[in-house]
Protein backbone atom coordinates (compact mmCIF):
# COMPACT_ATOMS: atom_id res chain seq x y z
CA UNK A 1 0.00 0.00 0.00
CA UNK A 2 1.94 3.35 -1.41
CA UNK A 3 1.86 5.91 1.79
CA UNK A 4 4.62 8.50 0.65
CA UNK A 5 5.37 8.68 -3.29
CA UNK A 6 8.86 9.31 -4.68
CA UNK A 7 8.63 13.17 -3.97
CA UNK A 8 7.94 13.26 -0.61
CA UNK A 9 10.54 10.50 0.47
CA UNK A 10 12.94 13.07 -1.39
CA UNK A 11 11.94 16.12 0.15
CA UNK A 12 11.31 14.35 3.20
CA UNK A 13 14.90 12.65 3.07
CA UNK A 14 16.79 15.70 1.64
CA UNK A 15 15.45 17.44 4.98
CA UNK A 16 16.46 14.72 7.25
CA UNK A 17 19.92 14.65 5.71
CA UNK A 18 20.77 18.48 5.99
CA UNK A 19 18.70 19.11 9.12
CA UNK A 20 21.34 16.72 10.39
CA UNK A 21 24.52 17.74 9.16
CA UNK A 22 22.98 21.62 10.65
CA UNK A 23 22.20 20.36 14.17
CA UNK A 24 25.98 18.27 14.32
CA UNK A 25 28.01 21.31 13.15
CA UNK A 26 25.68 24.03 14.72
CA UNK A 27 26.57 22.33 17.86
CA UNK A 28 30.32 21.99 17.30
CA UNK A 29 30.12 25.72 16.52
CA UNK A 30 27.64 26.07 19.76
CA UNK A 31 28.40 24.03 22.57
CA UNK A 32 31.25 25.26 24.94
CA UNK A 33 32.36 21.74 25.25
CA UNK A 34 32.97 21.07 21.76
CA UNK A 35 34.90 24.28 21.51
CA UNK A 36 38.48 22.48 20.50
CA UNK A 37 36.73 20.59 17.74
CA UNK A 38 35.53 23.57 16.49
CA UNK A 39 38.56 25.15 16.50
CA UNK A 40 38.66 25.73 12.45
CA UNK A 41 35.70 27.36 12.94
CA UNK A 42 35.34 28.40 8.95
CA UNK A 43 35.56 24.96 7.74
CA UNK A 44 32.59 24.23 10.20
CA UNK A 45 30.65 27.33 9.38
CA UNK A 46 30.94 26.62 5.58
CA UNK A 47 29.74 22.61 5.90
CA UNK A 48 26.57 24.49 8.23
CA UNK A 49 25.74 27.17 5.74
CA UNK A 50 26.27 24.81 2.88
CA UNK A 51 23.63 22.56 4.51
CA UNK A 52 21.24 24.83 4.45
CA UNK A 53 21.97 26.20 0.97
CA UNK A 54 21.42 22.77 -0.37
CA UNK A 55 18.21 22.04 1.34
CA UNK A 56 16.75 25.34 -0.15
CA UNK A 57 18.50 25.06 -3.43
CA UNK A 58 16.72 21.33 -3.35
CA UNK A 59 13.67 22.29 -2.55
CA UNK A 60 13.24 24.50 -5.28
CA UNK A 61 14.64 22.03 -7.58
CA UNK A 62 12.50 19.45 -6.38
CA UNK A 63 9.20 22.04 -6.26
CA UNK A 64 8.63 22.22 -10.53
CA UNK A 65 6.35 19.34 -11.80
CA UNK A 66 5.50 18.28 -8.01
CA UNK A 67 3.81 21.36 -7.16
CA UNK A 68 0.19 19.58 -7.07
CA UNK A 69 1.40 17.30 -4.53
CA UNK A 70 3.02 19.51 -2.28
CA UNK A 71 0.04 21.43 -2.49
CA UNK A 72 -2.14 18.46 -1.77
CA UNK A 73 -0.05 17.14 1.18
CA UNK A 74 -0.26 20.79 2.34
CA UNK A 75 -3.23 20.70 1.99
CA UNK A 76 -4.00 17.50 4.38
CA UNK A 77 -1.41 18.63 6.80
CA UNK A 78 -3.38 22.29 7.58
CA UNK A 79 -7.25 20.59 8.00
CA UNK A 80 -7.60 19.26 11.30
CA UNK A 81 -10.98 17.51 11.71
CA UNK A 82 -12.51 16.59 14.57
CA UNK A 83 -10.98 13.05 14.78
CA UNK A 84 -7.82 15.05 14.27
CA UNK A 85 -8.45 17.01 17.48
CA UNK A 86 -9.99 13.89 19.89
CA UNK A 87 -6.35 12.59 18.74
CA UNK A 88 -4.37 14.90 20.05
CA UNK A 89 -6.44 14.31 23.37
CA UNK A 90 -5.61 11.23 23.33
CA UNK A 91 -2.30 11.64 22.95
CA UNK A 92 -1.79 13.33 26.00
CA UNK A 93 -4.27 11.70 28.18
CA UNK A 94 -4.34 8.19 26.28
CA UNK A 95 -7.46 6.88 27.65
CA UNK A 96 -10.06 5.30 25.39
CA UNK A 97 -9.31 3.79 21.89
CA UNK A 98 -6.86 5.50 19.20
CA UNK A 99 -9.44 7.80 17.17
CA UNK A 100 -9.18 6.81 13.29
CA UNK A 101 -6.92 9.05 11.46
CA UNK A 102 -5.90 9.89 7.82
CA UNK A 103 -2.72 9.39 6.04
CA UNK A 104 -0.72 11.54 8.30
CA UNK A 105 -2.31 11.40 12.16
CA UNK A 106 -2.75 15.05 14.17
CA UNK A 107 0.50 14.52 15.49
CA UNK A 108 2.12 14.22 12.39
CA UNK A 109 0.57 17.20 11.07
CA UNK A 110 1.21 19.18 13.81
CA UNK A 111 5.23 18.12 13.66
CA UNK A 112 5.28 19.04 9.87
CA UNK A 113 3.73 22.27 10.66
CA UNK A 114 5.97 23.54 13.55
CA UNK A 115 9.01 21.90 11.67
CA UNK A 116 8.04 23.79 8.36
CA UNK A 117 7.96 26.98 10.52
CA UNK A 118 11.62 26.65 12.29
CA UNK A 119 12.73 26.16 8.58
CA UNK A 120 11.71 29.90 7.76
CA UNK A 121 12.64 31.08 11.78
CA UNK A 122 16.47 29.19 11.33
CA UNK A 123 16.92 30.29 7.71
CA UNK A 124 15.79 34.29 8.65
CA UNK A 125 17.46 34.42 12.21
CA UNK A 126 20.95 32.08 10.37
CA UNK A 127 21.06 34.82 7.61
CA UNK A 128 21.15 37.79 10.11
CA UNK A 129 24.00 35.60 12.20
CA UNK A 130 26.04 34.95 8.93
CA UNK A 131 25.33 39.05 8.67
CA UNK A 132 26.49 40.35 11.43
CA UNK A 133 29.41 37.95 11.55
CA UNK A 134 30.38 39.40 8.76
CA UNK A 135 29.67 43.02 9.30
CA UNK A 136 30.14 44.83 12.97
CA UNK A 137 27.10 47.22 11.76
CA UNK A 138 24.94 44.08 11.71
CA UNK A 139 25.56 43.37 15.53
CA UNK A 140 22.90 44.38 18.30
CA UNK A 141 20.48 44.85 15.64
CA UNK A 142 18.19 41.88 16.01
CA UNK A 143 18.48 39.45 18.59
CA UNK A 144 19.10 36.46 15.68
CA UNK A 145 21.23 34.07 17.68
CA UNK A 146 19.09 34.49 20.67
CA UNK A 147 16.00 32.91 18.46
CA UNK A 148 18.23 30.99 16.61
CA UNK A 149 19.24 29.14 20.19
CA UNK A 150 15.47 28.75 20.80
CA UNK A 151 14.83 27.15 17.61
CA UNK A 152 17.24 24.73 18.10
CA UNK A 153 16.05 23.65 21.58
CA UNK A 154 12.50 22.90 20.01
CA UNK A 155 13.64 21.49 17.08
CA UNK A 156 16.12 19.06 18.79
CA UNK A 157 13.55 17.38 20.75
CA UNK A 158 11.00 17.45 17.75
CA UNK A 159 13.73 15.21 15.91
CA UNK A 160 14.60 13.19 19.39
CA UNK A 161 10.94 12.17 19.22
CA UNK A 162 10.33 11.52 15.83
CA UNK A 163 13.61 9.61 15.65
CA UNK A 164 12.28 7.50 18.79
CA UNK A 165 8.48 6.69 17.11
CA UNK A 166 10.74 5.56 13.73
CA UNK A 167 13.32 3.34 14.97
CA UNK A 168 12.36 2.30 18.30
CA UNK A 169 8.71 2.26 19.64
CA UNK A 170 7.58 -1.09 18.15
CA UNK A 171 4.07 0.03 17.06
CA UNK A 172 4.97 3.08 14.62
CA UNK A 173 8.60 1.92 13.61
CA UNK A 174 7.10 0.18 10.64
CA UNK A 175 6.50 3.22 9.14
CA UNK A 176 10.33 3.97 8.23
CA UNK A 177 9.52 1.61 5.36
CA UNK A 178 7.13 3.40 4.06
CA UNK A 179 9.75 6.59 3.87
CA UNK A 180 12.12 4.45 2.91
CA UNK A 181 10.01 2.55 0.00
CA UNK A 182 7.17 4.21 -0.22
CA UNK A 183 5.01 1.45 1.29
CA UNK A 184 3.40 0.39 4.18
CA UNK A 185 1.52 -2.88 4.76
CA UNK A 186 -2.03 -3.13 4.86
CA UNK A 187 -3.03 -4.20 8.38
CA UNK A 188 -0.65 -1.55 10.10
CA UNK A 189 -2.36 1.05 7.99
CA UNK A 190 -5.62 0.23 9.15
CA UNK A 191 -4.55 0.04 12.84
CA UNK A 192 -2.75 3.74 12.08
CA UNK A 193 -4.51 5.14 9.58
CA UNK A 194 -7.82 3.74 9.07
CA UNK A 195 -9.75 6.44 7.58
CA UNK A 196 -6.83 6.71 4.70
CA UNK A 197 -7.12 3.30 4.24
CA UNK A 198 -11.17 3.56 3.99
CA UNK A 199 -10.58 6.43 1.64
CA UNK A 200 -8.57 3.77 -0.54
CA UNK A 201 -10.30 1.26 -0.17
CA UNK A 202 -13.85 3.06 -1.17
CA UNK A 203 -12.43 5.07 -4.16
CA UNK A 204 -10.47 1.39 -5.58
CA UNK A 205 -14.39 -0.11 -5.55
CA UNK A 206 -16.13 3.10 -6.70
CA UNK A 207 -16.76 5.33 -9.02
CA UNK A 208 -14.09 6.92 -8.33
CA UNK A 209 -16.08 10.61 -9.14
CA UNK A 210 -13.84 12.27 -6.52
CA UNK A 211 -10.50 12.82 -8.84
CA UNK A 212 -7.66 11.86 -6.29
CA UNK A 213 -5.11 14.59 -5.84
CA UNK A 214 -2.60 12.21 -6.47
CA UNK A 215 0.71 11.90 -8.30
CA UNK A 216 1.31 9.73 -11.92
CA UNK A 217 4.03 7.61 -11.36
CA UNK B 1 1.54 0.77 -9.65
CA UNK B 2 -0.43 2.31 -6.51
CA UNK B 3 -1.29 5.57 -6.44
CA UNK B 4 -1.48 7.83 -3.25
CA UNK B 5 -4.58 8.91 -2.36
CA UNK B 6 -5.29 11.74 -0.06
CA UNK B 7 -7.76 10.75 3.03
CA UNK B 8 -10.50 12.93 1.84
CA UNK B 9 -10.18 15.94 -0.62
CA UNK B 10 -13.89 17.18 0.53
CA UNK B 11 -13.52 19.99 2.98
CA UNK B 12 -16.02 19.55 5.99
CA UNK B 13 -17.40 22.95 7.69
CA UNK B 14 -16.27 21.24 11.61
CA UNK B 15 -12.36 21.39 9.86
CA UNK B 16 -9.83 24.12 11.17
CA UNK B 17 -6.69 25.09 9.35
CA UNK B 18 -4.25 24.09 12.73
CA UNK B 19 -1.85 23.48 10.28
CA UNK B 20 -1.00 27.01 9.05
CA UNK B 21 -2.05 28.31 12.33
CA UNK B 22 0.99 26.01 13.95
CA UNK B 23 3.39 27.28 11.13
CA UNK B 24 2.09 30.94 10.96
CA UNK B 25 2.28 30.74 15.16
CA UNK B 26 5.97 29.93 14.73
CA UNK B 27 6.68 32.31 12.10
CA UNK B 28 5.12 34.96 14.56
CA UNK B 29 7.39 33.75 17.64
CA UNK B 30 10.18 33.88 15.66
CA UNK B 31 9.73 37.65 14.39
CA UNK B 32 8.73 39.10 17.84
CA UNK B 33 11.87 37.05 19.25
CA UNK B 34 14.20 38.85 16.73
CA UNK B 35 12.58 41.88 17.23
CA UNK B 36 12.36 41.94 21.04
CA UNK B 37 14.26 38.51 22.18
CA UNK B 38 16.89 40.35 24.51
CA UNK B 39 14.79 42.87 25.80
CA UNK B 40 11.92 40.48 27.02
CA UNK B 41 15.25 38.09 28.64
CA UNK B 42 16.91 41.55 29.89
CA UNK B 43 13.62 42.14 31.45
CA UNK B 44 13.63 38.97 32.84
CA UNK B 45 17.20 38.44 34.37
CA UNK B 46 16.64 41.65 36.49
CA UNK B 47 14.29 40.07 39.08
CA UNK B 48 16.22 37.12 38.80
CA UNK B 49 19.53 38.64 39.64
CA UNK B 50 17.90 40.50 42.22
CA UNK B 51 16.75 37.14 44.13
CA UNK B 52 20.75 36.65 44.00
CA UNK B 53 22.09 34.04 45.66
CA UNK B 54 19.05 32.71 46.62
CA UNK B 55 18.27 31.39 43.48
CA UNK B 56 21.13 28.14 42.62
CA UNK B 57 23.77 29.28 39.67
CA UNK B 58 22.38 26.44 37.41
CA UNK B 59 18.59 28.06 36.74
CA UNK B 60 19.87 31.71 36.83
CA UNK B 61 22.37 30.40 34.19
CA UNK B 62 18.73 28.91 32.18
CA UNK B 63 17.62 32.75 31.85
CA UNK B 64 19.84 34.67 29.03
CA UNK B 65 21.70 37.69 29.97
CA UNK B 66 23.33 37.90 26.80
CA UNK B 67 26.66 36.66 28.36
CA UNK B 68 27.80 32.96 28.19
CA UNK B 69 30.26 31.87 30.90
CA UNK B 70 32.61 29.82 29.51
CA UNK B 71 35.30 27.75 31.48
CA UNK B 72 38.10 25.40 30.60
CA UNK B 73 38.37 23.85 33.75
CA UNK B 74 35.19 23.86 36.35
CA UNK B 75 34.34 24.85 39.24
CA UNK B 76 35.52 28.71 38.82
CA UNK B 77 38.46 29.56 40.66
CA UNK B 78 37.30 31.70 44.28
CA UNK B 79 38.87 34.78 45.14
CA UNK B 80 40.33 35.16 48.65
CA UNK B 81 41.16 38.76 49.25
CA UNK B 82 43.37 37.96 52.21
CA UNK B 83 45.42 35.35 49.99
CA UNK B 84 45.06 36.51 46.78
CA UNK B 85 48.46 38.18 44.66
CA UNK B 86 48.98 39.86 41.21
CA UNK B 87 52.32 38.86 40.72
CA UNK B 88 54.46 41.08 37.93
CA UNK B 89 57.18 39.02 36.84
CA UNK B 90 59.82 37.87 33.92
CA UNK B 91 61.61 40.44 31.87
CA UNK B 92 61.00 43.90 34.17
CA UNK B 93 63.35 45.74 36.29
CA UNK B 94 61.78 45.59 39.48
CA UNK B 95 59.09 42.17 39.70
CA UNK B 96 55.55 43.34 41.85
CA UNK B 97 53.84 41.06 43.91
CA UNK B 98 50.99 42.85 44.90
CA UNK B 99 48.20 42.02 46.86
CA UNK B 100 44.47 42.96 46.70
CA UNK B 101 44.74 45.91 48.66
CA UNK B 102 47.37 47.23 46.70
CA UNK B 103 45.86 46.21 43.66
CA UNK B 104 42.49 47.62 44.48
CA UNK B 105 44.38 51.58 45.49
CA UNK B 106 45.83 51.92 42.29
CA UNK B 107 44.89 54.69 40.13
CA UNK B 108 41.42 53.25 38.26
CA UNK B 109 39.58 54.59 35.35
CA UNK B 110 36.13 53.55 33.47
CA UNK B 111 35.17 52.65 29.84
CA UNK B 112 32.05 51.73 28.19
CA UNK B 113 32.66 49.01 25.51
CA UNK B 114 31.04 46.67 23.66
CA UNK B 115 31.82 43.02 23.99
CA UNK B 116 32.25 39.81 21.31
CA UNK B 117 32.43 36.26 21.59
CA UNK B 118 34.13 34.21 18.68
CA UNK B 119 31.12 32.32 18.48
CA UNK B 120 28.87 35.21 17.33
CA UNK B 121 27.83 36.99 20.57
CA UNK B 122 28.10 40.26 22.04
CA UNK B 123 26.84 42.40 24.76
CA UNK B 124 26.82 46.03 23.72
CA UNK B 125 28.26 48.83 26.04
CA UNK B 126 29.45 46.97 29.30
CA UNK B 127 30.45 49.44 31.83
CA UNK B 128 34.04 48.67 33.51
CA UNK B 129 36.38 50.05 36.10
CA UNK B 130 40.12 49.00 36.14
CA UNK B 131 43.61 49.67 35.90
CA UNK B 132 45.71 50.44 32.50
CA UNK B 133 48.54 48.22 32.25
CA UNK B 134 50.69 51.34 31.82
CA UNK B 135 50.17 51.88 35.34
CA UNK B 136 51.94 48.45 36.07
CA UNK B 137 54.58 49.24 33.81
CA UNK B 138 55.37 52.35 35.46
CA UNK B 139 55.66 50.50 38.57
CA UNK B 140 57.77 47.24 37.24
CA UNK B 141 59.89 48.55 34.47
CA UNK B 142 59.97 45.84 31.17
CA UNK B 143 63.12 45.35 29.97
CA UNK B 144 64.31 46.85 26.41
CA UNK B 145 63.93 42.59 25.12
CA UNK B 146 60.07 42.27 26.51
CA UNK B 147 58.24 41.82 23.46
CA UNK B 148 55.16 40.04 24.85
CA UNK B 149 52.91 39.57 27.79
CA UNK B 150 51.50 36.35 29.13
CA UNK B 151 48.49 36.52 31.36
CA UNK B 152 48.13 33.76 33.21
CA UNK B 153 44.41 32.73 34.65
CA UNK B 154 44.39 31.10 38.50
CA UNK B 155 42.11 28.72 36.16
CA UNK B 156 44.80 26.22 35.36
CA UNK B 157 45.82 25.79 32.25
CA UNK B 158 44.34 28.81 30.99
CA UNK B 159 46.87 31.59 29.27
CA UNK B 160 46.53 34.17 27.03
CA UNK B 161 49.22 36.35 25.12
CA UNK B 162 49.48 40.55 23.59
CA UNK B 163 52.01 42.08 22.53
CA UNK B 164 53.66 44.32 24.92
CA UNK B 165 52.40 47.26 22.41
CA UNK B 166 49.18 45.81 22.07
CA UNK B 167 48.48 46.21 26.04
CA UNK B 168 48.52 49.84 25.81
CA UNK B 169 46.27 50.39 23.24
CA UNK B 170 43.41 52.75 24.26
CA UNK B 171 40.96 50.69 25.66
CA UNK B 172 42.88 47.79 27.24
CA UNK B 173 42.58 47.43 30.85
CA UNK B 174 42.63 45.01 34.08
CA UNK B 175 39.03 45.29 35.15
CA UNK B 176 38.26 44.90 38.60
CA UNK B 177 34.36 46.41 38.41
CA UNK B 178 31.24 45.43 36.57
CA UNK B 179 28.13 47.42 35.61
CA UNK B 180 29.49 49.42 39.13
CA UNK B 181 29.94 46.14 40.96
CA UNK B 182 32.92 44.10 41.92
CA UNK B 183 33.74 41.49 39.00
CA UNK B 184 31.67 38.91 39.37
CA UNK B 185 32.68 35.09 40.05
CA UNK B 186 31.95 33.89 36.57
CA UNK B 187 33.72 37.23 34.98
CA UNK B 188 37.40 36.65 36.57
CA UNK B 189 36.76 37.97 40.09
CA UNK B 190 38.79 39.80 41.03
CA UNK B 191 40.66 40.82 38.04
CA UNK B 192 40.30 40.35 34.26
CA UNK B 193 41.77 41.46 30.41
CA UNK B 194 39.66 43.34 28.34
CA UNK B 195 40.47 44.13 25.10
CA UNK B 196 37.09 45.50 23.54
CA UNK B 197 38.84 44.90 19.92
CA UNK B 198 39.66 41.41 20.18
CA UNK B 199 37.27 38.65 20.82
CA UNK B 200 36.60 37.52 24.48
CA UNK B 201 38.84 34.25 24.64
CA UNK B 202 41.92 37.02 24.68
CA UNK B 203 40.63 38.35 28.03
CA UNK B 204 42.06 36.46 30.76
CA UNK B 205 39.58 35.65 34.00
CA UNK B 206 40.73 35.08 36.91
CA UNK B 207 43.79 36.58 36.69
CA UNK B 208 47.03 36.24 38.93
CA UNK B 209 50.10 36.58 37.36
CA UNK B 210 51.60 38.67 34.06
CA UNK B 211 54.69 37.47 32.66
CA UNK B 212 57.11 39.57 30.43
CA UNK B 213 58.88 37.27 27.88
CA UNK B 214 60.94 37.67 24.54
CA UNK B 215 59.52 35.54 22.49
CA UNK B 216 55.40 34.95 21.60
CA UNK B 217 53.75 31.87 23.58
CA UNK B 218 50.24 31.16 22.15
CA UNK B 219 47.92 31.13 24.62
CA UNK B 220 45.46 28.43 25.22
CA UNK B 221 43.03 28.68 22.46
CA UNK B 222 45.74 30.19 20.15
CA UNK B 223 47.26 26.19 21.06
CA UNK B 224 44.17 24.54 19.79
CA UNK B 225 43.79 27.11 16.69
CA UNK B 226 42.47 29.86 17.22
CA UNK B 227 44.21 32.82 15.77
CA UNK B 228 46.69 35.47 18.36
CA UNK B 229 45.65 38.01 16.59
CA UNK B 230 41.83 37.93 17.18
CA UNK B 231 40.16 41.46 15.82
CA UNK B 232 36.55 41.25 15.85
CA UNK B 233 35.75 40.95 12.45
CA UNK B 234 39.18 40.12 11.62
CA UNK B 235 39.99 36.93 12.62
CA UNK B 236 38.71 33.09 12.98
CA UNK B 237 37.49 32.22 10.15
CA UNK B 238 35.64 35.48 8.63
CA UNK B 239 34.48 34.95 5.61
Amino acid sequence: MTRFSAFERTLHWLLAVTFLTMAATGLILYLPSLAEVAANRGMWKSIHLGAAIAFWAGLIALLPGNGRQFRGAAREIDRFDEDDRRWLQWAVTRRGDEPAQGRFNAGQKLNTAIVSGLMVVFTVSGTLMYLQETDAAFRGRTSAILVHDLATWVALPLVAGHLWLALVNPSTRHSMRGILLGGVRRDWARRHHRKWMDTVEGQAVGTGSAEPPSPSP
Amino acid sequence: MAQIRVADDTERVSDRRMGRGAFLGVLGLGVVGLAFGERITRGLSGPIGAVGDVVPSAIKELVPTGWRIYAVNPPWPTFHPATYRLQVTGMVERPLTLRWSDVDSLPAVSETANFHCVTGWTVGGVHWRGIRLQTLWDMAHPLPEARYVNFVSLEHPYVDTLSLEQTTMPQVMLAHTMEGAPLPREHGAPLRLVIPEMYGYKGVKWLHRIELVDKLVPGYWEQRGYDVDAWVGRSNGYF
